[in-house]
């Protein structure tokens, strides 16, 4: 493989310029800040604040409820892109507009509305309270509130694929005597394969930051329900900026090898199938 | 096994796709579906996989009434246009799947699937190519590897749609020769799809022309192209000129055919039209305004005295003793010519 290979399109040195800037001064410069502010801190002072009890529950509670959330709009995404690029019934671009609703909906008013809605003496809660669920002010609605942030990048992402997908490989599975299911699962579903990964990687990266919504109905219990964005914030307010940054840069470090390690699945997929050379 | 089409008919919107067609499809014989865009070729092929259903009418497969059974259980084996390979699957799998998916009690065990697999893809010649992925693969080789896929499945009826409508030249006259032999070593019932008259007459064994919804003419590819039976059929099939009575007067009655009066048009093909440099009756004055040479014939463009367009074409052979130049006056006859009343115009 060669740096750079010739194009009928010039400017491949100013493009290429103005990408490595335009990150730098977006995403590397104020992460590297991020990271010397930590080094303030002696090793073992780092080790002594994201050791802690509280923290470690707080890493716990937002990766596993994020990957929970991620996992639960992989399957749901999948499935509101499949009837919105399959079916035509009345209104089906208002479903289709509403599904944005999360992307553009200030998150607190998100946070609140679900509070509202599941909190014990809330229109579902108390439904759910009769069966001994509680969903608000613990673990399980900070994975209502990720679930709900989620939804679209899974269906934006799949939803062209399957739009994409010939109706001609349906046919031909169908000659070939498969039925529904064995297409689904062998033809629709590998094919859309890549774009869920990709949905799954941004609802998760996007569930691990989100803050807003997640405070409302998390109910922030030390221990049970806190996440790791409000540690950060509450280590602010206490003017512990050394704190706030070693939280930080843990959190940084484990979603960037996360989402390094999805990228590399992808990567690896579409290798193996010669799409790529 | 075969196909018998009674009175199918499909609409799509005010569109007439097929117009009631009827049509027999012999045992082991390999068809063609020959026509312009738009005819309803496509569209019979699909009903008779099933992929499509008719507004009216049957479809008898072996005699059995096989209208309302679904594509899964007709047995047929269908090859696509853009070929329809799983991407995600490699070429053996691709080939493996109509076995793979079978229901349990009916599906060859993994040794029995691998010898079967490796066969067809023998047959396709192509068997070195079993760990590859679809889109390492030249659009020939995709077309081969999708018609083993196709024959996986052991169909009592092969439908190919168009199937080297996306190849070039020189890869769909080699698959063309191909495919015949191949049709002549599994001798399956076979019907394809093509607008292309010339691969209809080089690969079938019977041609059906169609257009509009209709068949027009359904025969040997000798028999529709030196017996069309009507001016679609003639002019589809070929390079024609049109020669109108009212214009030409007696020029229609050369030949052995019959004068139709007036009102009537005779179909000459271009390798049909005499060139002679003296006068002799029953003959037109033409201007010879081009001459070209094309590979193994030499076409000439004439142009009769009231300016109408006529094309004749000439051996090699031929042409080195005439040697007609450009701007010559010569004098046309047809050696052979096809009379239709005017009205049955096109």
């Amino acid at each position: 493989m060669r740096f750079k290979q010739p194009s009928v399109l010039p400017g491949f040195n100013l493009a290429f310029g103005y990408t490595i800037v335009y990150l730098s001064l977006l995403v590397l410069i104020p992460l590297s800040a991020l990271v010397i502010k930590t080094t303030s801190l002696s090793l073992a002072e780092f080790w002594q604040v994201v050791s802690s009890e509280r923290v470690v529950a707080a890493y716990q509670l937002t990766f596993g409820a994020s990957l929970i959330a991620a996992v639960i709009n992989l399957f749901a995404g999948l499935l509101v892109a499949w009837v919105l690029v399959r079916y035509s019934f009345p209104g089906k671009r208002i479903v289709d507009a509403l599904v944005d609703l999360p992307f553009a909906l200030p998150t607190a008013v998100a946070g609140i509305a679900l509070t509202t809605l599941y909190a014990p003496n809330g229109l579902i809660g108390e439904q759910l309270a009769k069966l001994g669920i509680q969903v608000a002010f613990k673990p399980l609605g900070v994975v209502v509130a990720l679930t709900f942030i989620g939804l679209p990048f899974v269906v934006r992402t799949v939803q062209p694929v399957l739009q994409d997908l010939e109706a001609e490989l349906e046919e031909a599975a169908a000659c070939l005597g498969a039925n529904r299911w064995q297409t689904f699962c062998k033809i629709i579903f590998p094919a859309a394969l890549p774009a869920l990964l990709t949905g799954f990687t941004l609802a998760f990266a996007r569930a691990i930051g989100e803050y807003g919504s997640v405070i409302f109905i998390a109910g922030n219990i030390p221990l049970e329900s806190e996440i790791v964005p409000l540690l950060i914030i509450g280590k602010l307010e206490q003017y512990d900026y050394a704190g706030a940054t070693a939280i930080a840069t843990v959190m940084l470090l484990i979603s960037f090898v996360l989402i390094l390690a999805i990228n590399l699945i992808q990567w690896w997929h579409a290798r193996r199938h010669g799409m790529r050379k | 096994m075969s196909i018998e089409i009674q009175s199918i008919a499909k609409q799509f919107g005010s569109f007439t796709a097929l117009d009631k067609v009827n049509l027999k499809v012999e045992t082991g014989e390999l068809l063609a579906l020959l026509g312009p865009s738009g005819c309803g070729k496509t569209t019979l092929l699909r009903i008779i996989a099933g992929l499509e259903t008719p507004d009216g009418g049957q479809i008898l497969f072996h005699g059995e009434d096989a209208t309302d059974t679904h594509v899964r259980e007709r047995q047929v084996g269908f090859v696509f246009q853009h070929y329809a390979l799983f991407r995600h699957m490699t070429v053996f799998e691709n080939v493996a799947f109509g076995l793979r998916v079978r229901p349990k009690h009916t599906r060859p065990n993994n040794t029995e699937i691998k010898r079967r697999v490796h066969e067809l893809l023998n047959l396709v010649q192509l068997d070195w190519l079993a760990d590859r992925y679809p889109a390492q693969l030249s659009g020939g080789q995709r077309q081969r590897i999708a018609l083993a896929r196709a024959l996986a499945v052991e169909p009592k009826v092969l439908l190919l749609d168009e199937p080297f409508g996306a190849l070039d030249t020189k890869v769909r006259k080699e698959l063309r020769r191909w495919l015949k032999r191949l049709h002549e070593e599994v001798h399956v019932t076979s019907v394809f799809v093509t607008h292309d008259q010339e691969e209809a007459l080089e690969v079938a064994d019977r041609v059906v022309v169609m257009n509009k919804g209709r068949i027009e003419q359904v025969g040997t590819p000798e028999q529709v192209y030196d017996t069309p039976a009507t001016p679609f059929v003639y002019q589809f099939l070929g390079d024609v000129n049109l020669f109108h009575s009212r214009v030409h007067g007696g020029f229609a009655q050369v030949g052995e055919h019959p004068v139709a009066g007036d009102g009537a048009v005779a179909y000459v093909r271009p390798h049909d039209i005499e060139l002679l440099r003296e006068p002799a009756p029953q003959t037109l004055v033409a201007k010879i305004d081009h001459v070209r040479a094309i590979g193994s014939i030499v076409r000439l463009e004439l142009s009769l005295e009231n300016g109408d367009p006529v094309e004749a074409e000439l051996s090699r052979d031929a042409y080195a003793v005439q040697r007609y130049a450009s701007g010559e006056r010569v004098y046309i006859r047809p050696r052979s010519a096809r009379v239709f009343a005017e009205d049955y115009a096109i």
